[in-house]
Order: C-alpha cells, then sequence, then structure tokens
C-alpha cells in the first residue's frame, strides 16, 4: 500500500474478544475443576452473544486494517452470522459434550478460535491473509472433527480431513504464487488493477492460478470433484461439529471466495466463469444424485450439503451484485435450516444412539416436536414455498438465470425436483414407520428451545426476509463498488 | 345490487380458512366436533363472500376488478408483488372451491366420524381450501406458484391421510413426486419469463404476449412450462398415474382435491395464460393433442377398472383431458364452462360413492349390487350424476360438453372422432358401473374392520342425514347449472378476463344440433350397451375379454405406464443407473479398491494400518486428476 498504514488496533476488538473467551475457557477448565462441563457451554454462548451485540458497533462503518483486513458492512454481516452460528452449535453441543467427549474446555475453546478464522477469511482483502485465516480455520476443524476419543470412524474422519486439507493449502498456496507472479500483487484491489489493465503475456500464468486457486478453496467448500473428504468427516465427527462444518465452515469458504472474486477476478472474469459453471454443475448433480442412495443420515446430509454448494457456486459463476446478495441470502437460509435438522439429530441421537436413516423410525410418535421441526428443515432444504429453502433458492436461481446462466438454473431447479426424493424418504421414517421401542422421549428443554427457535427462522426467511435482504444487500454493495 | 366488494373482504375469502386452521390448531383440536364447526363456519363465509364478489364482477362485465399491487419484497431489480386479481374467471372458480368444499366439509362429518384424526383432517381440509383459493385469488406468477406448491402438500397429507395403510402412504409419495415433476417445468416457466421480461404479473404477460412484445420462442417455451406443470397437476397423459391411486386417501378428500378443485387447478392454469397460448401455437397444439389423448386412454381405463373409486378417477383424468383439449383448440369458454358443470357432477358423484362405501365398506364393485333399494337418495343422486356426466340432454354436462364437440368440429376432426369416441366410453362406463352397484343382488360388501369408520351394520341402508343433504344440494347443479350458458352468461364473464384485444376474437359459439343430436345418441348408445352387458346380462363382458385378452391386460396393466415409471425410469434409470453409477464411483472406485488393496496390505504387514493412509492417496489423485482435467481444459478453451 502506497499510503501510510492503519494499524487501528480497536477495529479488531471483536476478534480479541474472541481470542479472550477462548482463554477463559481453557484456564476456566483447567483451574476450576467444579466449573467444567456443565457450564462451559453455557459461558460460551453467552459470550458469544455479548461479542455479537459489540461486533454491531461497526455496522456501516468502513475501515481498513493495514490494507489487509477490511472492516465494513460484509465483514460485519459474516461476524453476526458466524458467532451466532457457533454459538447455536455451543448450546447444541452442551448434552452431546457432557456425555460423550472429554475434554470440553479445549472444545469449546477451539470452536470458539475457529470463529476468528471465519470472520477473517471474510475480511480479508489480501490473499496471504486470508490463507492464514483459513488454516486458522481448518486447524481447529481438524482437531475438532477427531474429537471423539473412543470412535475409530472420529479419527479416520479427521485424519483424512487433515491430509486433504494440507493437499488442498498446497494447491492454494501454489496458486498465489502463480496471481502473484502474474499481478505483482497480493492485494485484492491491486491485482484487479493489474488484470484490469490487460493479460497479454502472463495469461498461463494467471490460468493456472486461477484453477489452482479454485481447486484449493473447491476442496475446503467441499465442491466436486474435490468433495471426496466431506462424507468421511461429517460421519466421523462428532455430531455438533458436523453441524458446525455443514454451517459455519461452509459459509466461511463462500464469504472468503465472493470477497476474493469479486474484489480481485472481476477483471479477467472471462477466464473464471465458465470453470466455476462447470464445477457448480458437477457438484449439484454428483451431490444430488449420491444422496439419492445413503442409509446414514449424516452421510445423507454430507451429500446433500455437496448439493447445496453447487446451487452456490452458481450465484458464483453468474456473478453480479444481484446474485451476491441472494448469495448471502441463501447462505443465511441453508445455515438456519441446517442448524434447526441438526439440532433435532442431535437431540434424537442423546437419547436414542441412533443414526440411521431407519434409526428415525417413528420419531413423530416419540418425539412430535423434534420429528415436526426436522420435517420443516427438510422441506426446507428440498425446496418448498414457505419455508426458507425455496425463497432463497428462487432468488438465486434468478439471479444466475438472468446473468445469462439458464441452464445452469434447468440443472437447479432439476436437482432440486430430485432432492425431494431423499428427504421424503427421512420424513417417511419419521412419520409412517411404527417405533423400534414405544413410549415418549424426554427432550431436554434447551434443545426444544433451540429448534422451535431456530424453526422460526425458516419461517422467517420464507416468507418475509424483506429485511434480511435489506441487509444483505447493504453487505455486499461494496464488493462491486 | 350490492356495492362493489372491497379488497380487504377478497381478502377475508381467503383468510377465512387460514383462520379456522389456526384456531383448530391451537385452540379447537381437542374437541373434533368443534373442529368441524370452525371449518364449516369460514368455508361459509368464504363462500358468502365469493357470492358477492360474483355480483361485483357481473356488476363489471367480467373485467378485473381494480385491486393494486402490493410491494411484498425487491432485490435489486426483482421485485415481488402480492395482489389480488378478480375478474370473471376468477369469481367462476371461487364459486367452483366455495361450493363444493363447503358441502364436502359437511359431509365429512358423516363420513368421517369416530375416526381418531378428526381435527387433523379439518385442519388440513382448511389448509387446502385456503390454499386452493390462493391459487386462484392472486395476480402474480410466483405467488401463484406457492400456492400450487401448497396444494400439492396438502394432497399429499390428505393422501397419506391414514398413514398406517402402506398403500395411502406409497400413494402420497407418488402424487407428491410425479406432480413435482411436473412442476420442474411450471418454476422453469416462471424463471425464464421474468428473465425476458422482468415481471411475475400475470395480466402484463398476458398483456405483453398479445401485443408481440415477447418472441415466440420464448412465449413456446414459456407456455410448455406452465402445461407441464398443468400435466402434473391435471393428471394428464403421461404424469396422470398418480390419481388413480391418489384414491387411497378419505372419500371426501377425493371429492374435493382429486375431482372438483386441485386437480382442474392445471385446467386454470392454461386457462388463464390462454392468451399466451393463442400466441405460441405450437404450444396450444400440444395441449389439444395430450388433452385429447389423455381423454381417450383415460376413458378406456375406466371400462375395466373394478373399483368403483377408481373408475370415477379415471373418469375425472378423461374429462380433464377433454378440458386440454377444448382449451388446446381455442375453446376457452368451452374448457372452463366444462370444468365448471364437471366439478358439481363429478363431487357428487365421489360423495355417492363414498356413501356406499359406508354402507358396504368396500370400494369393490363386483361386492356390491342391489343397492338400489337400500340407498334410494343415493341411487337417484348418482344416477342423475352420471346421466350428465354421460352428456344426456338436458343436464349439465350435455351443455358443456356440447361446447367442446362444437368447438373441436370446426377446428380438428381428427380430435373431433377422438372426443366423439370419449362420450361413448363415458357413458358406457358410467352406466357399466350404475349397473354393478345398484342393480342386480347384493354380493355381500366387506366386514367392517375394527377402526373403520361408521359403518356398523350388516345391512347396508341409506347414509345419515349430514351425508346425504349434500348428495342432494349437489345435484341440483348438476342437473340444472348448463342453462347458465345458454344466454352466454359465464362466455360474457370469461371473456372479461382476457386482455382487450383477445376479447372480440373469441369464436362464437354456434349451437350444432347435428353434434348435439350426434353426441346425444352415442351417450344413450353407450348406456345401452352398459345395460346389454351389465344390466340385462344379454352379451357377456367375459366374453368380449377373453376374445380381447390382450387389450384387457393392457388396460388392466393401465398401459404398463407405472412399471415403465416405477420399474424403469425411477427404480432403473435414475436411481440405479444414475444414482447407482455415480455412488459405485465413490463407493467401489474410492473406497473399495483402496480398500481391498489396503487388506492385502495389511495381511502382509500386519500391524500397519494402511486402511485410511491408502484412501486418502486415492482421494488425493483423484483430486489431482481433476485439477489436470481442469488445467487441461482451461487451456484448451482458452488458446494462448
Amino acid at each position: 500500500m502506497s499510503n501510510e498504514l492503519n494499524l487501528d488496533y480497536s477495529l479488531l476488538t471483536p476478534e480479541f474478544c474472541l481470542g479472550g473467551l477462548a482463554a477463559l475457557i481453557l484456564a476456566l477448565d483447567l483451574f476450576a475443576p467444579r466449573f467444567r462441563k456443565e457450564w462451559l457451554p453455557y459461558l460460551t454462548a453467552a459470550g458469544l452473544v455479548a461479542i455479537l451485540v459489540l461486533s454491531l458497533g461497526w455496522v456501516n462503518k468502513e475501515s481498513d486494517f493495514a490494507g489487509l483486513i477490511f472492516i465494513d458492512n460484509y465483514t460485519t454481516f459474516f461476524r453476526v452470522f458466524f458467532i451466532a452460528s457457533t454459538a447455536v452449535v455451543a448450546l447444541a453441543s452442551a448434552h452431546y459434550v457432557q456425555a460423550r467427549l472429554s475434554n470440553p474446555g479445549e472444545y469449546y475453546a477451539l470452536l470458539v478460535l475457529s470463529t476468528i478464522g471465519a470472520i477473517y477469511m471474510a475480511a480479508s482483502r489480501e490473499l496471504l491473509t486470508a490463507y492464514i485465516s483459513l488454516e486458522l480455520l481448518s486447524f481447529c476443524l481438524y482437531v475438532l472433527v477427531s474429537f471423539s476419543t473412543s470412535d475409530r470412524r472420529s479419527h479416520e474422519g479427521g485424519l483424512k480431513y487433515m491430509l486433504l486439507g494440507a493437499f488442498a493449502s498446497a494447491l492454494l498456496l501454489y496458486g498465489i504464487s502463480f496471481i502473484y507472479g502474474s499481478s505483482g500483487s497480493t492485494f485484492y484491489d491491486e491485482i484487479a488493477a493489474a488484470y484490469a489493465g490487460g493479460t497479454d503475456g502472463f495469461e498461463l500464468g494467471l490460468l493456472m492460478g486461477l484453477v489452482l486457486v479454485l481447486a484449493g478453496l473447491g476442496f475446503k467448500v467441499a465442491a466436486v470433484p474435490f468433495h471426496m473428504w466431506t462424507p468421511d468427516a461429517y460421519e466421523g465427527a462428532p455430531l455438533p461439529i458436523t453441524a458446525y462444518l455443514s454451517a459455519t465452515s461452509k459459509a466461511a469458504g463462500f464469504a472468503l471466495l465472493l470477497r476474493l472474486f469479486s474484489g480481485a477476478f472481476m477483471p479477467v472474469r472471462d477466464d473464471w466463469q465458465w470453470m466455476i459453471a462447470a464445477l457448480a454443475a458437477i457438484t449439484m448433480v454428483v451431490g444430488n444424485l449420491v444422496a439419492l442412495q445413503q442409509s446414514n443420515i449424516k452421510r445423507l446430509l454430507a451429500y446433500s450439503s455437496i448439493g447445496q454448494v453447487g446451487y452456490m457456486l452458481m450465484a458464483l459463476a453468474a456473478l453480479s451484485s444481484a446474485s451476491a446478495s441472494a448469495l448471502l441470502l441463501h447462505l443465511s437460509g441453508y445455515v438456519i435450516t441446517n442448524l434447526a435438522a441438526f439440532i433435532c439429530i442431535i437431540a434424537w441421537y442423546n437419547l436414542t444412539d441412533k443414526e440411521e436413516i431407519r434409526g428415525f423410525r417413528g420419531m413423530a410418535e416419540r418425539a412430535p416436536l423434534l420429528a415436526a421441526v426436522l420435517a420443516a428443515a427438510l422441506f426446507s432444504l428440498s425446496g418448498m414455498p414457505l419455508f426458507a429453502g425455496f425463497f432463497t433458492k428462487f432468488i438465486l436461481f434468478q439471479a444466475v438465470a438472468s446473468e445469462g446462466f439458464l441452464w445452469l438454473a434447468v440443472i437447479a431447479v432439476t436437482m432440486s425436483f430430485v432432492s425431494i426424493y431423499y428427504y421424503l424418504m427421512v420424513i417417511k421414517e419419521m412419520y409412517i414407520s411404527e417405533p423400534e421401542e414405544p413410549g415418549r422421549l424426554q427432550v431436554p428443554v434447551l434443545l426444544s428451545g433451540l429448534a422451535v427457535a431456530l424453526v422460526a427462522g425458516v419461517f422467517y426467511v420464507g416468507i418475509y426476509p424483506r429485511h434480511l435482504l435489506e441487509v444483505a444487500e447493504e453487505a455486499t454493495k461494496l464488493l462491486f463498488a | 345490487m350490492l356495492p362493489e366488494i372491497p379488497e380487504g373482504v377478497v381478502w377475508a375469502i381467503l383468510l377465512l380458512p387460514i383462520g379456522s386452521l389456526l384456531t383448530i390448531v391451537l385452540w379447537t383440536r381437542p374437541n373434533p366436533r368443534l373442529s368441524g364447526y370452525v371449518t364449516i363456519a369460514a368455508i361459509a363465509g368464504a363462500f358468502l363472500f365469493s357470492l358477492w364478489a360474483l355480483d361485483s364482477v357481473i356488476a363489471s362485465d367480467g373485467t378485473a376488478l381494480a385491486f393494486r399491487s402490493h410491494e411484498w419484497l425487491t432485490v435489486g431489480d426483482l421485485t415481488v408483488n402480492v395482489g389480488l386479481r378478480v375478474d370473471g374467471l376468477t369469481v367462476i372458480m371461487l364459486l367452483v372451491v366455495t361450493t363444493v368444499s363447503l358441502l364436502v366439509q359437511i359431509y365429512s362429518q358423516g363420513y368421517m366420524a369416530g375416526d381418531g384424526g378428526y381435527s387433523r383432517y379439518f385442519a388440513y381440509m382448511s389448509l387446502f381450501t385456503a390454499s386452493m383459493l390462493g391459487l386462484i385469488l392472486v395476480d402474480s406468477i410466483l405467488v401463484l406458484f406457492v400456492f400450487w406448491e401448497l396444494v400439492g402438500l396438502c394432497s399429499y397429507l390428505l393422501i397419506g391421510f391414514w398413514f398406517h395403510k402402506p398403500a395411502a402412504v406409497r400413494a402420497a409419495m407418488k402424487a407428491f413426486l410425479v406432480t413435482r415433476l411436473g412442476d420442474v417445468g411450471l418454476l422453469l416457466a416462471i424463471i425464464l419469463i421474468w428473465t425476458k421480461t422482468g415481471t411475475f404479473d400475470i395480466a402484463e404477460i398476458q398483456e405483453l404476449a398479445v401485443v408481440g412484445a415477447i418472441s415466440v420462442n420464448v412465449l413456446t417455451v414459456f407456455a410448455l412450462g406452465i402445461f407441464a406443470g398443468a400435466v402434473g397437476k391435471s393428471a394428464q397423459f403421461p404424469l396422470h398415474v398418480w390419481l388413480p391411486d391418489a384414491m387411497e386417501g378419505p372419500t371426501p378428500v377425493s371429492a374435493l382435491i382429486h375431482a372438483a378443485t386441485m386437480v382442474v387447478a392445471g385446467v386454470y392454469l392454461v386457462a388463464r395464460f390462454f392468451p399466451v397460448f393463442e400466441v405460441a401455437e405450437d404450444a396450444q397444439l400440444t395441449v389439444a393433442v395430450v388433452g385429447g389423448t389423455t381423454a381417450l386412454l383415460a376413458a378406456l381405463l375406466a371400462v375395466v377398472a373394478t373399483d368403483i373409486k377408481r373408475v370415477l378417477a379415471y373418469s375425472t383424468i378423461s374429462q380433464l383431458g377433454y378440458m386440454m383439449l377444448a382449451l388446446g383448440l381455442g375453446g376457452y369458454v368451452a374448457a372452463i364452462f366444462h370444468l365448471l358443470t364437471h366439478a358439481f357432477f363429478k363431487a357428487l358423484l365421489f360423495l355417492g360413492a363414498g356413501s356406499v362405501n359406508h354402507a358396504t365398506n368396500t370400494f369393490d364393485m363386483r361386492r356390491m349390487g342391489g343397492l338400489r333399494k337400500m340407498m334410494p337418495l343415493t341411487h337417484a343422486t348418482f344416477f342423475v350424476a352420471s346421466l350428465s356426466l354421460a352428456g344426456v340432454f338436458p343436464l349439465a354436462g350435455f351443455w358443456s360438453k356440447d361446447e367442446i364437440l362444437s368447438q373441436a368440429w370446426t377446428e380438428q376432426p381428427l380430435l373431433f372422432v377422438v372426443a366423439m369416441a370419449v362420450v361413448f366410453l363415458t357413458a358406457f362406463y358410467m352406466f357399466r358401473a350404475i349397473f354393478l352397484t345398484f342393480e342386480g343382488e347384493y354380493q355381500g360388501g366387506e366386514a367392517p374392520e375394527e377402526d373403520s369408520h361408521g359403518a356398523d351394520q350388516s345391512r347396508p341402508h341409506e347414509s345419515p342425514r349430514v351425508m346425504v343433504v349434500p348428495l342432494l344440494v349437489l345435484a341440483v347443479p348438476a342437473l340444472l347449472i348448463g342453462f347458465a350458458n345458454v344466454s352466454g352468461g359465464v362466455e360474457h364473464l370469461l371473456a372479461g378476463a382476457l386482455p382487450l384485444e383477445m376479447r372480440h376474437a373469441l369464436p362464437e359459439f354456434h349451437f350444432n344440433w347435428g353434434i348435439a343430436l350426434g353426441s346425444l345418441a352415442l351417450a344413450l348408445a353407450g348406456i345401452g350397451s352398459a345395460w346389454l352387458f351389465y344390466g340385462a346380462r344379454v352379451l357377456s363382458a367375459e366374453r368380449v375379454r377373453l376374445t380381447l385378452r390382450p387389450l384387457h391386460t393392457l388396460l388392466e396393466r393401465k398401459y404398463f405406464l407405472d412399471d415403465l415409471f416405477e420399474g424403469v425410469l425411477v427404480r432403473g434409470l435414475l436411481y440405479r443407473v444414475g444414482a447407482g453409477a455415480l455412488s459405485l464411483f465413490d463407493s467401489l472406485v474410492v473406497d473399495r479398491v483402496p480398500n481391498e488393496i489396503a487388506r492385502g496390505l495389511r495381511l502382509s504387514s500386519v500391524g500397519l494400518r494402511m486402511l485410511q493412509t491408502g484412501q486418502v492417496q486415492v482421494y488425493g489423485a483423484m483430486a489431482f486428476a481433476g485439477l489436470l482435467l481442469a488445467g487441461g481444459l482451461a487451456f484448451l478453451l482458452n488458446p494462448l
């Protein structure tokens, strides 16, 4: 940067607080044994909510930290988004962690730390900063996925995730070096300026860079053909971490992609648009078709989330301010819906130890509220009107179609139709099959409360998302300034 | 004369059933009788307001009442408005939906009496009525789609209402999936039209189409998309397979949803976009051909069905095909007029079948017989409705069918022949049903199940008053509503709903004595043949069946379409080949091959856990291959 660097550390206050919260959790876990387990999730959630309120102080403010980290409405949006979803995951973990995992202090501290990584992925406007943020998130996740010491699948999933993650990081770094080599900078705006002046002479380096960056980030968001770690990691991870993977980690990947492609690569749009479009098409088709054959709910949701990634990639391929805000809206709806679904699955697993789809038999009789919320969430994922999934998908498909990608929208609509089938299979088990064991189950108030709150969110986004949309538009406005 | 209906009252038509739904869910659920009353009161209110709307639209000559659209939300240049469109077409649909719904709910009190899910039933019915009213009232195709899907959801819930019956569950899934297949087309049509015109407003799209502001190619694709949705919902060939199975739901549901209202939504949609189809001639011809095919194929299926509800279901499909045929030949008025008459006599037939089932506990006509004396009122009303459906003068069905036939006569001789054949078949299968059910000796019915609803008597007798009164009330329009258009009243209302440019281009309807007498003769011939086979039993149906063995098998197996859909398309192609190949790729190549290698390695070096690393290397190699492919493509497509 030519100008004097702005080193105003107060811009980073929320993340300092998050770091402090993580340290506090670790310290409490270490020095106050009697405090252990029971109160940590609530403390974590309370701390996160306080920081969330604090970060609202940056609404409509615009500043940057040394040109590396931008604090604008986009960052604020994702700050709130990530902190809120981490808080939900922390609360959803309470019973699960207490009953099944050891070292809860590290668990919650890692959750909080990973949130910092996610936030800076959205905030970075410099390639290496973005890369380091990505690694911060990833390292926390590698540990969290393999957190269950008693479950072999957890180790296996964690190890695969880490090895392939390392592979992806290598690709990404290699790609970054090509971008640097061809543009002479790692700052998004300078890259854009360099490319805007024409790419003659370094077209090859640029293309190599784009392919490698896309492949590296494709791993992180689980786009086909870079998705192979997903089902294993989803299945192996402790359930709340599966929820976290499908929500925060995915959203963070897209937050980074959106800022990167709109900030740095817009001038060379023609070079990457078709790549992402192709990636989106394969991802939608493979994710949704393979999901048809799954018998484990975690693997089912893993493939369904891959399908969802395909829809989100479409928005990136058809990048415009309309599709960017549509993407943010869709991400919000998707994360709320997915968290609602996972909370029901976690609660059910806590009570019955079942995670096969067959194991959901008779859920409607044994836990009617959970079954209703899960059914609503699945209807939403399949894109039924009134639920979040229809509206956000419609806006997304619309935005994509009007950018000239009608064929992608056709695939997307067709694949959403296919997806109904596997969601209905789960609903059928819950509502129609006889329960394997009789008797009502007592669902903890915390989980039913969370489930109801999230499903209210699903309907809010599905019926009257006006305000959320305005916020999403506000957040993405500056990306295309 | 009443003053013109204010917008708030029209909203109330939609909100009343929503109110009854909420009341049941939040409050009266533990008290089933009260839930029933709440629903009926709400729909009665909606019915009265619909009459007011009718009065206002008559005063406005069928043109749309001036209501403003309200902005719901805006995203960039995409604006979603929510508003009402009340014109001639709307009020006719309103009248059909509220009248039939009201009578069916009253009837349901008897039919569903004692059912464990009584309150749930009325909650679903309220939701259905609200969604259906929403579908016909809104002025935006996007909001219409929302209600369209909700209606589908209600249909799913109501077909699977007795969810302890596996057949009901299968039927519900089938209905949901098959209709959604059509909806893919509809949704794409909506996305396409917005991309090209930037509006969801139905009137605006019509206007743009009529003045030629949208290219014919776009309009054709758009119209075909709309029609795909209609084919699913209105059970047109080849997506009709879900409707006969949908008969697993409670019979009043079949009467309301799968005969009189929801299944005509497709016809309504095509009629709503009639101006678009008029411009997109290829799409319009497709509508006619699909409609004609459906009418004929379904009528043939009705001839061999032994379940009385399935006969009626195929008859519904056939009649919906008739309406589509009319629309495809430009007979907009004829189609909607037939929709109107059909709704009343078909609802009456279904409710009659329900009444018969209430007494005999079966839907199998071979187990019935001789019910005329035991259930005189059910028989009389069923008989009237059958005559009306067969198109016998001067009942309702005669008039509307006649308009369709005249339209076909002037437009398409080949389809006219098909339509005439259907007239004969319709009369034949309906009277076959009547002779099997009501004449001859009683065949014993079926012993009541433990948890069955109501039928507690050993010998069949007439249903309770709460069920018979709706039958009698419905018989009135089934007899008389045909006269509504004799002086062109319906036509006048419907014409007003079209854009101004098109209003006068509508074909004039001339009563054609030749066609009227010809179709009447065919209908009577159909009735006569049915009498020869099943009434007097002079001819043996058994012998015909034996001579026409292959044809009979073809019909009995429903043209093998179910096998094709389920066996080949869903299980075979999509599931096994499509998903199987991909999943095989995932599990075999990615999982098994390395597993096998790993097992071999593990055997040779016990203690080394090669399983995970083996897999990860393959994963990595796969990703690298993908990368190389992407890179290679990048250079191929971007010549440097």
